[in-house]
């Protein structure tokens, strides 16, 4: 059962943020919607809930069953799912979240095709559910729609490109791999939410000595040998990695095992095995899990034991819902603090520590920030020195004199990307904007948080990005790229990028400058090299994530016979075009 | 005639060594480009001395697709008997099949009647049939036959084998969706996939006809570092086999290895299987009864997305059998001859994955910059044509350049890719560069009414 807000029903579901469209390309049908009822106190009818029967009832296997065959059923588990998730954005972020597209409705089809997978498209405005035989059960299917990690996954892809549409474009190997793991981190810390799923998965670990649960005066105890780092790991954790990937028969990479199963190691970044955005992105997601872990396990620590070590079940879980819950606020609200493009893992680290201290600035109880760092860099990813402070943070704007608020209206910068234009223009050299570039404001966002002291935040986030076309002659003047990159000649045309993330405070004084300068030669160099390879992407490979998902999936299914291989192609992330990026949606720049 | 490594020797049927006289080394070359339509056919004539038995040849693919059968099977019969026509006087010494796609071997089809090209080319009994490692029936695994030496019969070569058959079931699925529902498919969609998996359905006459002949003269089955499999039947000629690298050199450096995953091929050839199962027999995933409206009669509110989600799937079909069809290039030989301080590159369909073993070895890239003729990669697509290979040419340049090199090109416009996505075969700004920098043959500028494209290489 999934709480949503409530809204007025069409049928689909069609609400005001998400239209399901039941279309089956594969059958050719449009199969139908429910019409939603409210009751007499306004509230909607789950049509559904009635018809299943009590947990422990003899009929409970048949109405799951009949359930499970109704179109209907699926269509409203994917809307709740979505819209509970675009909610928990929207509760992270204090202030309401656009799709990445021009629209106000996500259109999602719970079964578009056959397929092991499911992706979101920019283009289409929608999200795309795959539906398959089963194996070993001729006439029955498999259904993506119905997975709580591919559906929440997948709605985090649509999510991120609305907060930050540049995180699409070919850059550099992290941005390629960040939306995967980001939406991996998202699906995964979501699951903690389901107190009883956790408790049950927690309740499942075996070691050979015996069951480890027991009731004792109506309560459920766990003991504490299935509370160890290792046995939360590998029971915990990959219990419900068992649960969420069985269905999928392996062809869809199980973020959650994978990812409890890397070890740390400083060097991961750098071998061949992870150079791949479809098997980058879970580094990511292996240092949030490992983060969590650390936590979860410090905080059952603090908890009251029964007799011979046992632990009460319940809150064993409800702390790891904590923990998730956390995390998963603390790396949402990263988001805003991240540059416009070219994110690179170290810089998402300095945004979620900045994040965090900004909301609570008290780390002491919990340490999540020092666990943060420690766990990160134990994977090889730290903040960059020369832009954060001995915490990791963002260093701050310094108030320069000459910077020039006077001309610019308080109110409108809160909202309107003109007036937010004419701020960086009159401020164009102390920001370090280049003149001759041509710049553009990409999106102006104020936003409200509310800490964990009840502890209230106002802040503006507004992103611009600049750009300028350039001949390869030109990249030491313009990039301070000197000598140049081994392919670039001097008549190379070459398209670069300079950008910057502002973030105001509630007085619209300037708290923060996350750039990413068009004169920093190391970056700009570090980029054009990356990019400049091979032409390696082949255009007809289609959605850019079906693509990352089915490659997923090729790794995975060599993993699950134990070869080890990582076969892949390389993902999208070099264009012919080096260093300039496709155009962004509503043509912008990025 | 001995067994060296990579060949193998068919003891009931082999025959004793036949060394014919000849110079130590071929003065030129006659290379005959053949206008196949879209596909690979290049008869090398290496000219010892004056006399017709004075000549060795070797048949480098014979494959077309894309053209009407009965068209095609005129025009491969008259190429098979200009081929036999060449080789009067002295014999077919080699054939080799770079890679099972139809277009490369389609030719070697065979006919009940003894009339198809296949039937000639038989007839002109090859001493060896060349085919890359993954061709080799007796990694396939309900063989039981030893295997070549040098090959190991790994869990993973086997595998990849596997792979294959894996790869081809979805092609033929991928084929009879393409035809039997082409209505259900994006405006276009349907020929483009059709071709596609065509090009990937085994072609099974064309295979038993190429190990048949290997039974006759002797088969071998050769990967990146084998010992040169033509040393006896070609003398003065050195050839090097650059690709494509076996799974235990792959795996050594961690690259890609996109054709020995035979769960995930499978996987998607039961996916279409079922697709065209579905088509009016009643497996659709949910009771008719919860059907709103069929295509066609859909309300207004579902017709914008339901048009996306179509071209979605077709797009998700389209990248599944891109993905096979550049796994199955990726099995391509790669021929390296080096004569008479000459060098001329036969890279069949090979593309970056499978480059990217050799250009990655030692003295590979030295070995390649002095490339005097080149057989483009894959009929002109990008990326058969890795840019550090490119680039790597010393011999390319203007044409007053006096070592410039030669580059031939077989192709047919509008049969693969696309240009709105800059992937069309050939892709114009490969051939603008060919054109600049090199003497450029190609098999799609030669008139109609002509059989093939002559280019010699004098050593």
């Amino acid at each position: 059962m999934v709480d949503i807000p409530a809204e007025r029903l069409s049928p689909g579901p069609t609400g005001y943020r998400v239209k399901v469209v039941d279309f089956d390309a594969e059958a050719g049908v449009l199969y139908k919607a429910h019409s939603y009822q409210e009751d007499a106190e306004g509230r909607l009818v789950d049509a559904f809930s009635d018809q299943l029967q009590p947990a422990g009832s003899t009929l409970r296997k048949q109405s799951e069953d009949q359930l499970l065959a109704n179109p209907m059923f699926h269509g409203q588990n994917v809307y709740a799912l979505v819209m509970r998730t675009l909610a928990r954005f929207e509760y992270a972020l204090g202030r309401r979240v656009h799709w990445g597209f021009d629209g106000h409705q996500l259109h999602v089809a719970p079964h578009a095709f056959i397929d092991a997978n499911a992706f979101y498209s920019r283009e289409d405005r929608a999200l795309m559910f795959g539906y398959f035989s089963a194996e070993h059960e001729p006439g029955h299917f498999v259904f993506t729609c119905l997975s709580h990690d591919i559906v929440v996954h997948e709605t985090t892809h649509a999510l991120l490109d609305g907060l930050r549409e540049g995180f699409m474009n070919f850059s550099g190997p992290d941005q390629a791999a960040f939306h995967e793991g980001f939406s991996d981190v998202v699906a995964l810390l979501s699951v903690f939410s389901f107190k009883e799923v956790v408790e049950l998965a927690l309740t499942r670990f075996k070691d050979g000595a015996g069951g480890v649960a027991i009731k004792s005066k109506g309560r459920s105890l766990i003991h504490r040998r299935a509370l160890t780092a290792s046995a939360l790991a590998d029971g915990a954790l990959m219990g419900l990695a068992e649960e969420f990937g069985r269905a999928l028969g392996g062809m869809r990479a199980n973020a959650l095992r994978r990812s409890v199963r890397i070890k740390p190691s400083r060097n991961l970044l750098h071998t061949p095995e992870f150079s791949e955005p479809h098997t980058r992105g879970e580094i990511l997601a292996a240092a949030v899990m490992r983060t969590f872990l650390q936590i979860w396990l410090q905080r059952i620590e603090e908890l009251g034991t029964f007799d011979d070590g046992y632990y009460n079940l319940t809150e064993v879980a409800a702390e790891g819902a904590k923990v998730a819950d956390h995390l998963l606020t603390m790396s949402i609200r990263a988001l805003d603090y991240c540059p416009p493009l070219d994110l690179e893992f170290g810089d998402y680290l300095a945004a979620l520590l900045t994040a965090d201290a900004e909301i609570a600035p008290d780390d002491k109880r919990y340490h999540y920030r020092d666990t943060v760092s420690k766990v990160f860099g134990s994977f090889g990813i730290e903040p960059p020195a020369s832009r954060t402070d001995k915490r990791g943070c963002w260093t701050g704007f310094t108030q320069h004199p000459f910077i020039q608020y006077r001309r610019t209206n308080f109110e409108s910068m809160l909202r309107d990307p003109e007036e937010v234009f004419r701020f960086i223009w009159e401020n164009r050299d102390v920001l370090g904007v280049d003149e001759r570039s041509y710049t553009q404001v990409v999106s102006v966002r104020p936003s409200i948080r509310i800490g964990p002291e009840g502890f209230l935040l106002r802040e503006t986030i507004c992103e611009y990005i600049s750009r300028a076309n350039i001949f390869g002659a030109e990249l030491g003047t313009v990039c301070n790229v000197n000598p140049r990159p081994s392919g670039v000649d001097s008549n190379t045309a070459l398209t670069v990028y300079g950008a910057g993330t502002l973030v105001f405070d509630q007085y619209g004084q300037l708290k923060y400058h996350i750039a990413r300068q068009m004169n920093d030669g190391d970056w700009q160099r570090k980029r054009l090299e990356y990019l400049f390879g091979e032409p390696l992407e082949d255009n007809e490979v289609g959605n850019a994530f079906a693509n990352l998902h089915r490659m997923r999936a090729h790794c995975a299914s060599c993993n699950e016979q134990g070869k080890g291989s990582r076969a892949s192609s390389k993902a999208r992330t070099k264009g012919t075009q080096p260093a300039s990026p496709p155009a962004g949606k509503r043509g912008g720049p990025a | 005639m001995s067994t060296k490594g990579g060949t193998k020797t068919n003891a009931a049927r082999a025959k004793p060594p036949t060394k014919v006289q000849a110079p130590k080394s071929p003065t030129h070359l006659n290379l005959f480009a053949y206008q196949v339509g879209f596909g690979d056919c290049f008869l090398l004539q290496f000219v010892y001395g004056d006399g017709d038995s004075d000549k060795r040849h070797v048949l480098i693919d014979f494959g077309t697709t894309g053209a009407p059968e009965a068209d095609s099977g005129t025009l491969m019969r008259r190429i098979a008997e200009d081929i036999r026509d060449k080789c009067q006087g002295a014999r077919l010494d080699v054939v080799v099949a770079t890679h099972r796609h139809a277009d490369h071997i389609s030719g070697f089809a065979t006919k009940a009647n003894g009339k198809g090209s296949g039937d000639i080319i038989r007839a002109l009994k090859p001493r060896l049939v060349l085919q890359p490692w993954t061709e080799d029936l007796a990694l396939a695994t309900d063989a039981s036959g030893p295997t070549s030496k040098g090959i190991k019969a790994s869990a993973g070569s086997i595998r990849t084998v596997s792979s294959l058959a894996a790869m081809t079931s979805l092609a033929e699925q991928v084929t009879r969706l393409a035809i039997e529902r082409p209505n259900t498919l994006p405006p276009g969609l349907a020929d483009r996939l059709e071709f596609l998996g065509r090009d990937n359905t085994k072609n099974l006459s064309a295979v038993e006809n190429l190990a048949q002949m290997g039974q006759v003269g002797k088969s071998a089955y050769a990967y990146f570092g084998v010992q040169d499999p033509l040393e006896d039947l070609l003398p003065g000629v050195n050839t090097h086999v650059l690709g494509p690298p076996t799974v235990e050199q792959c795996s050594a450096i961690k690259k890609q290895r996109a054709t020995d995953n035979d769960q995930f091929w499978h996987f998607h050839a039961r996916g279409v299987a079922t697709t065209n199962s579905i088509n009016g027999n009643g497996t659709a995933p949910f009771d008719t009864a919860f059907v709103k409206a069929k295509k066609g009669k859909l309300p207004r509110e579902a017709r914008w997305a339901a048009r996306h989600i179509t071209n979605a799937r077709g797009n998700q079909l389209l990248g599944i059998v891109t993905m096979l069809d550049k796994a199955m290039n990726n099995t391509s030989l790669i021929l390296l001859f080096e004569v008479g301080g000459k060098r001329l590159l036969f890279p069949g369909d090979a593309q970056l994955e499978n480059w990217s073993y050799a250009l990655e070895q030692p003295g590979v890239a030295e070995l390649l910059a002095d490339v005097d003729l080149y057989k483009v990669g894959h009929h002109g697509s990008l990326n058969a044509t890795p840019k550090s290979l490119w680039k790597g040419f010393r011999k390319r340049g203007k044409p007053e350049k006096t070592d410039r090199m030669t580059s031939v090109l077989s192709t047919m416009a509008g049969k693969h890719g696309s240009e709105g996505k800059k992937t069309e075969v050939p892709r114009k700004t490969l051939v603008d560069e060919l054109k600049h920098d090199t003497h450029f043959h190609s098999t799609h500028e030669v008139p109609t009414s002509t059989l093939y494209s002559h280019v010699r290489i004098d050593f």
